[in-house]
């Protein structure tokens, strides 16, 4: 574990994080290699005893202030630490003896930890030490852009919600998409676990700043270790241990402003645009839109009421603040690091907030020289409100703020908030944000807590038992109050529980034999309890003045309860060989047992090999003095995914009440020969490092395929059952990574770093057992041949230039299987349906760049994403070529007006019942590229010489922002849509500006 | 402390090995396995039960099955108003049907259909097996019959949804399910004369084995669940549409004479649509129950909610129909609304703000909820009496022998409208959307008559003759991705 703590600090200087600084010089060196003699960058000089130290530049040279009688600590990774009194010298130099046991850094992998240069899969990690000073709730949003491979994408812009990762592309239709999430050791639950409100991501429960690393396993070769649940890759999040010496003590506090992203400045229409165009509408149709009783009265009076930009007047700025106090201590007996955190984010609406208190208390104990006990507990607080702001709902502000007429009145005859908007369902969504958004909220209450004991008998030799209880508590209330003149409300609430027991318990075997012979083996079994209830209570008469259960009137209340309960039995090992630090072999199998599957077929076997060269430690190599690591590494495995619900292998009836009596009703066709959906796995890889490590990169290639997926197969609604759930079809996802570093500038007082990461994927659908397509929506469908998710559409063609009538390409009936000829029609019936684009990106990626001088740190970060198409059918409503009774879209004017028009929208039509604005249409497709702007953080270190004075050993100033700019064509806030393409009526993205000091004492 | 290392280990080693086989077992404990459920006689009954339950369904009873086809028809319109509407109903009313915006329908049709087939089948199966515990013959019988008439009715309500019912028998009807389908098959569509004669086939036989005491025990309301009147009201029904005209006479003239029925006065006619059939008295055969606590409840889109001025609204009486009643006959009074309810059939909002618009009381709601914080629920009434003397009084016309005339007189004198003297093809008709507006009836009824539809509100416009596509609305795109036999109706 300490070893990893330096890695970080070391890697932590590489991307100049500005540790070090100027100080009074009292003790020079260099550190060099005892075996070399060349200069070991970056080692750890630490005056014993006390926070002092600093570390080696890339020449190895020192400078630090320490006292005459003092002990210097050096220390770094594949070296023996190693001891010196300063004796009042004033240079010191050292020669560190290479550990032959840690040669290269380590990384923690599945049940253990490797050397860097050992891993055979493929395996990114990412630095931990900066992210506290993103303004996020939860680990999952700081990955976004930051590794090859791993995309990150967010369903909603709303606090504390979930976020989808995607390693290396799709792989499942229905068992799942989302990696295992591992917490020290132990496969967590993740996801949302909110009842009424979607911001209840489990992984809240962590606090950013309380994570040491975290690593993501994504070929087979790295994860089969975690086998059944490996098909989507695996993200080991490793947390703080305390460290030996004096207890050290870091406070935290930051505070900022979110704000509404919408860097288009997308708009729907003022007043005097939308009257202009409605009667057009009207006109268009025949109507009179000066006819008080007809049904498109549409006078230019409206124009002289107060107009209201509803949107504006349903959003805020936002803020977010954080305090957090957390400490770490160390003997040689014990360590502990403890923390504790707030965290509040109040939205950019009027009822969206989302805030937690987290602790945290590691704990490491040697109990004998050979035993030792430590323990991880967490728990969280988690409290978040809203109002229904998913989709399409009237109470939806940022959907209501875009539909509202600009001239319905903000206020009613009684000077309370208008509720009588007809065009949005008499729903005034500000109006329901400060009735009900105080009182409509979720509360969850979490816990990981873990205790392990670890044996070693002999030398190499470990026996480790690691148990852990999670449990989420959540408690739910979603509230209706009166409408005006009435006095009864309508009351929800919820109790949910999510319960998981796991045990896991490892034997590892280490040796080192011969000249150059090294050699682990690891046997180990775990198993896995999951129980999850809910209860729910609707409550349609409760009084308002009290609005609680007690009040309703029993005989209207009706009570929901489910139940449901999994388990997973599993063994595993794995062996890890190499030879003289060139050859690498590594092969690992693990057998589960799911009680999710049918009784046939319950147990997977998974299984990889994987072997890596290191080429450059080849001896004919030896006079390549500028390359530091060239390692070609290739794998295969497979992996399984039985990430689906409970009891989809046994056909049910369910309960189904009518007319006050019981029922019951076919729910599920029988299935017992359900099973695991696996992932065969290719991956060859090539590491390298060059100019003193200057540069540093990967690139992996892989193609993966899975088969006997687990289909929810659309079936014909005549067998009663809309769909039957069957181990059929394959498909396959290959692609591309490449990720590279460098440090351009590296001196002791400046510093710049920039890297640079990129990756292509490509899904392909194989087979779909006895069908060529499954239907995934009305807008998407799985076709073989096709990209995994595949637009499938009406084609538009455009306006008609004479008429102004919206036209489709239809089959030419001469030729109807070419689909290069085709006809014109004006009606969407006869409309031919094309395949046209996929909502899944090309490429994803990031890069990121940092400069440090003295004590100033900036860093830059970007995100992108390309190649992808997004589906905006909120604009069959607010492009609705006059077929909706609600504002328009700014872009909706842009109309055809006279005969010779091309390019525009067709003519608008009052109550419009062409189809011209249908949801299934290429007409709402557009390309979904865009790079964000995602964090720019600009910090200062106080030097030590002047933070001494005032007994502190650390005192850091810094600014940042999040999500500051994005450049985009989407015809919306923000190009993001959720991995579908197609989330509508989503909170959109916010931008988020803050502050924080952190001291250290 | 090797000792607790000896005790730890054989602690963990206990856990991982003992039961081992049994750690994996985790069955479903809120549902019941299939081969339970139909394996004896409650369980059965219980699946019976189960099967009534979708008819509730929005695209059903509950009820856009009805409301749209009131929309489709002209008998309904979205109100002038906007501010009395949501948006919702627009497909039926602007007729912008295609593939992918069409009726559900089809899907819950085919539920209750393979619901009802897996009873028929275990029953068969089963035979004797079942006669245990007191179970009689009887009563498997009775069993039988219900499920036989579910499944007769479902199809009948699917068919003439999605086909033409205007005579041209040999136009595609829709597949007939009568065994467990497993989910690989992919029936084609059947004739409509070859669905016509199953149904009717279907209903028949569950005449036959139906014991004319039965009722279905438990539940709030014996109307909501077969009887032997309701399987011969359908057939009555069924011939009708059928054009078997002495048929639909015979098996009118054997409900209305059945003597469980009367037709409401003009005084009972406004009061009886807010209540439970067994306190609507005389004249429901069939209705389908509205309540929060059915598995299916379309809460605020609910045919209540629809047709309330304070709810969604978008379902209005057009002013055709308004136009129609004479002064006088009860079923075309109007009020306002929270004034004269249980009093009159059409009432306009209690502002007054909808320009005239009236909203049809039939769906007035139970009193369950208020309408803007709490939805109300509404029983809808499937077949009444009425409808029995209509169907005879058609079939008279139509040569089945003997006079429509006092059929009709039967009604109105009962409405407060004036006796007719003569009574031919086109007053049946007339009668019928008077009596059975919003009833969901008039839409089929041009339909199967091959009539014309002209329909103009300034909105929108609608002339639809017998070239019309809309008279077999589109099957859901779904369907057709996935069952390569079935074939779309044309112009769609």
């Amino acid at each position: 574990m300490k070893k990893i703590r330096l890695l970080m600090a070391a890697v932590a200087l590489v991307l100049s994080v500005g540790i070090a600084s100027a100080q009074n010089v009292q003790v020079r060196g260099t550190v060099t290699d005892a075996s070399t003699g060349e200069p070991v960058p970056f080692a750890s000089i630490q005056v014993k005893g006390t926070m002092q130290g600093t570390a080696s530049d890339a020449l190895g040279s020192y400078v630090v202030s320490a006292p005459g009688n003092g002990v210097l600590v050096f220390s770094s990774i594949g070296y023996t630490t190693q001891e010196v009194a300063v004796n009042n010298r004033g240079t010191v130099n050292v020669s560190l003896v290479p550990e032959t046991e840690f040669l290269d850094d380590v990384i923690v992998v599945g049940y253990g930890t490797v050397k860097r240069e050992a891993k055979t899969g493929s395996i990114a990690t990412l630095d931990a030490e900066n992210l506290a000073e993103a303004p996020v709730a939860s680990v999952d949003k700081m990955l976004a852009g930051k590794m090859a491979g791993v995309m990150v994408t967010a369903q909603t812009g709303q606090p504390g919600a979930n976020s989808n990762i995607r390693i290396r592309g799709i792989s499942s239709v229905n068992a799942g998409n989302e990696p295992l999430w591992v917490i020290d050791g132990i496969p967590v639950m993740s996801g949302d676990q909110g009842y009424f409100t979607n911001t209840s991501n489990a992984m809240t429960v962590v606090n950013p700043n309380d994570i040491e690393s975290i690593t993501v396993l994504k070929d087979a070769a790295a994860a089969s270790i975690y086998g059944s649940r490996a098909a989507n890759g695996v993200i080991l999040v490793t947390t703080k241990s305390g460290s030996q010496g004096k207890a050290k003590f870091q406070v935290r506090a930051k505070y900022g402003i979110n704000q509404f992203a919408n860097d288009n400045n997308y708009r729907v229409m003022t007043g005097s645009e939308l009257l202009a165009t409605r009667r057009q509408a009207a006109i268009n149709a025949g109507i009179n839109p000066d006819d008080p009783t007809g049904a498109g009265y549409f006078p230019y009076s409206l124009l002289t009421r107060e107009q209201t930009n509803w949107l504006k007047a349903f959003t805020k700025i936002g803020n977010m603040q954080e305090y957090e106090i957390n400490a770490s201590a160390g003997n040689d007996r014990g360590k502990l690091y403890t923390s504790l955190s707030y965290q509040n984010t109040d939205g950019i609406t009027y009822a969206s907030q989302f805030s937690k208190i987290v602790g945290r208390v590691n704990t490491d104990y040697k109990l004998t020289n050979n035993l030792t006990l430590g323990s991880r507990v967490n728990l969280a607080y988690t409290y978040n409100r809203d109002t229904e702001m998913q989709a399409l709902y009237y109470a939806n502000p940022f959907f209501g703020g875009l539909s509202i007429y600009p001239w319905t009145p903000f206020y009613d005859e009684n000077g309370e908030y208008n509720t009588r908007i007809s065009e949005n369902n008499n729903t005034n969504p500000l109006y329901n944000m400060l009735r009900d958004g105080e009182v409509q909220w979720e509360k969850q209450f979490r816990t990981q807590a873990s205790m392990y004991l670890e044996w070693q008998p002999l030398a190499g030799l470990v026996f480790k038992t690691n148990n852990m209880l999670e449990t989420t508590n959540g408690e739910g209330r979603r509230y209706w109050g009166p409408d005006p003149g009435d006095s009864e409300g309508t009351l929800q609430t919820s109790v949910t529980q999510y319960v998981r027991l796991t045990t896991s318990n490892t034997a590892t075997y280490n040796t080192i034999f011969g000249d150059a012979h090294s050699f682990r083996a690891m046997l180990g079994q775990e198993a896995m309890k999951e129980l999850f209830h809910y209860y729910y209570a609707y409550s349609p008469t409760v009084d308002a003045s009290i609005p609680y259960a007690t009040t309703s009137i029993a005989t209207d209340d009706q009570i929901g309860y489910d139940y449901s309960a999994e388990t997973l039995l599993s063994f595993f090992g794995n062996v890890d060989y190499s030879y003289d630090q060139r050859y690498y072999l590594q092969a690992a199998v693990r057998a589960d047992g799911s009680s999710l599957f049918g009784s046939a077929n319950q147990w997977g076997l998974f299984w990889s090999v994987g072997g890596s060269w290191n080429i450059s430690n080849e001896a004919f190599m030896a006079g390549l003095n500028w390359l530091n690591l060239l390692k070609l590494r290739a794998s295969y495995g497979v992996n399984g995914n039985n990430n689906i619900a409970a009891y989809r292998a046994y056909g049910v009836y369910g309960a189904a009440a009518y007319n006050g009596a019981s029922g019951m009703l076919p729910s599920s066709p029988d299935n017992p020969s359900l099973s695991w959906e696996k992932n065969y796995t290719w991956n060859v890889g090539l590491d390298f490092a060059m100019l003193d490590s200057r540069i540093n990169g990967q690139i992996d290639v892989y193609t993966r395929d899975t088969k006997d997926m687990l289909l929810d197969k659309s079936v014909p609604q005549t067998s009663g059952f809309s769909s039957n759930f069957v181990n059929i079809g394959s498909l396959n996802n290959k692609g591309i990574e490449f990720q590279i570093d460098g440090d351009i500038i590296r001196t002791r007082d400046f510093s710049w770093n920039v890297g640079f990461n990129i990756a292509f994927n490509k899904s392909k659908v194989l087979d779909l057992g006895d069908t060529n397509e499954m239907s995934y929506n009305n807008q998407i469908k799985h076709t073989v041949g096709k990209q995994f998710y595949t637009f499938y559409l009406k084609d538009y063609y455009g306006v008609d230039p004479t008429t102004g009538a919206a036209l489709w390409r239809a089959k030419d009936p001469s030729d109807p299987d070419n689909d290069d000829a085709y006809i014109l029609t004006t009606s969407y019936n006869k409309a031919r349906y094309i395949y046209c684009g996929s909502p899944e990106p090309n490429f994803t990626g990031g890069f990121n760049t940092s400069l440090s001088w003295k004590g100033f740190d900036l860093s830059a970060f970007f995100e992108f994403k390309g190649g992808n198409y997004v589906m905006l059918t909120e604009k069959r409503y607010l492009n609705s070529d006059g077929g909706q009774n609600m504002n328009q879209a700014a872009t909706a004017l842009n109309y055809w007006k006279q005969p010779g028009d091309t390019g525009v929208y067709p003519k608008p039509l009052l109550n419009n019942g062409t189809n011209s604005a249908a949801a299934t249409s290429t007409r709402w497709l557009e390309r979904g590229d865009y790079l964000r702007l995602k964090d720019v953080t600009l910090s200062y270190n106080f030097p030590t010489r002047l933070i001494e004075k005032v007994k502190l050993s650390g005192l850091k100033l810094y600014v940042s922002g999040l999500n500051l700019y994005t450049f985009h064509d989407v015809e919306w806030f923000d190009p993001e849509r959720g991995i579908n393409g197609m989330g509508s009526g989503i909170y959109p993205m916010s931008k988020t500006l803050v502050g924080g000091v952190e001291v250290s004492f | 402390m090797k000792k607790y290392i000896v005790i730890l280990v054989l602690a963990v080693a206990s856990l991982t090995f003992t039961g081992c086989k049994d750690f994996l077992v985790e069955a479903p404990i809120l549902s019941q396995t299939t081969s339970l459920t139909l394996g004896d006689y409650n369980g059965l009954d219980k699946a019976v039960t189960g099967a009534y339950s979708p008819l509730a369904d929005g695209s059903w009873y509950g009820a856009m099955y009805v409301l749209d086809a009131e929309m489709r028809s002209g008998n309904a319109m979205r109100p002038i108003n906007n501010d009395f509407t949501s948006g919702r109903m627009t497909v039926p009313y602007t007729m912008s049907y295609n593939e992918s915006s069409t009726s559900g329908l089809w899907g819950y049709a085919y539920y209750v259909i393979s619901a009802a087939n897996n009873v028929i089948n275990a029953i068969d199966e089963k035979g004797d097996e079942l006669l245990t515990g007191g179970v009689t013959q009887q009563d498997v019988d009775n069993l039988k019959a219900e499920a036989l008439a579910l499944r007769a009715f479902a199809h009948f309500d699917c068919l003439r949804l999605y086909a033409r019912t205007d005579g041209s028998n040999d136009a595609l009807g829709i597949p007939i399910i009568t065994t467990p389908q497993s989910p690989d098959e992919m029936p084609a569509r059947n004739t409509v004369t070859e669905t016509f004669n199953q149904i009717v086939s279907d209903l028949t036989t569950a005449e036959s084995l139906m014991s004319p005491s039965y009722a279905r025990s438990g539940g709030v309301s014996s109307k909501c669940y077969f009887n032997l009147n309701v399987i011969r009201a359908l057939l009555a029904r069924v011939y009708l549409y059928k054009k078997d005209w002495s048929n639909a006479a015979a098996y009118a003239t054997k409900v209305i004479e059945s003597g469980d029925y009367q037709l409401w006065t003009a005084a009972e006619y406004p009061t009886v649509w807010n209540k439970d059939a067994a306190d609507k008295g005389g004249e429901v055969i069939l209705e389908v129950y509205g309540a929060a606590s059915n598995d299916y409840d379309e809460y605020w889109e609910g045919p209540s909610h629809m047709t309330n001025p304070i709810g969604y609204a978008d379902c209005a009486a057009s002013f055709d129909l308004m136009g129609i009643f004479e002064e006088g006959d009860v079923r075309g009074s109007t009020g306002i609304r929270g004034k004269d309810d249980g009093k009159v059939m059409f009432c306009t909002d209690k502002d007054e703000k909808s320009l005239g618009q009236m909203w049809t009381m039939k769906y007035q709601g139970k009193g369950k909820g208020d309408g803007t914080s709490t939805p109300d629920f509404s029983n809808v009434i499937v077949i009444r009496l009425s409808e029995m003397y209509l169907i005879r009084a058609e079939a008279c016309v139509n040569g089945a022998g003997g006079t429509a005339l006092s059929d009709l007189n039967a009604i109105r004198s009962n409405r407060g409208a004036s006796l007719l003297s003569a009574a031919g093809a086109a007053a049946v008709a007339n009668e019928r959307r008077l009596e059975l507006n919003f009833e969901g009836h008039y839409w089929f009824d041009l339909a199967r008559t091959t009539a014309t539809l002209n329909y103009d509100d300034g909105v929108v416009t609608r002339n639809l003759d017998k070239s019309s596509n809309y008279w077999a609305l589109p099957i859901p795109k779904r369907e057709t991705d996935v069952n390569e036999n079935l074939v779309q109706n044309p112009g769609f």
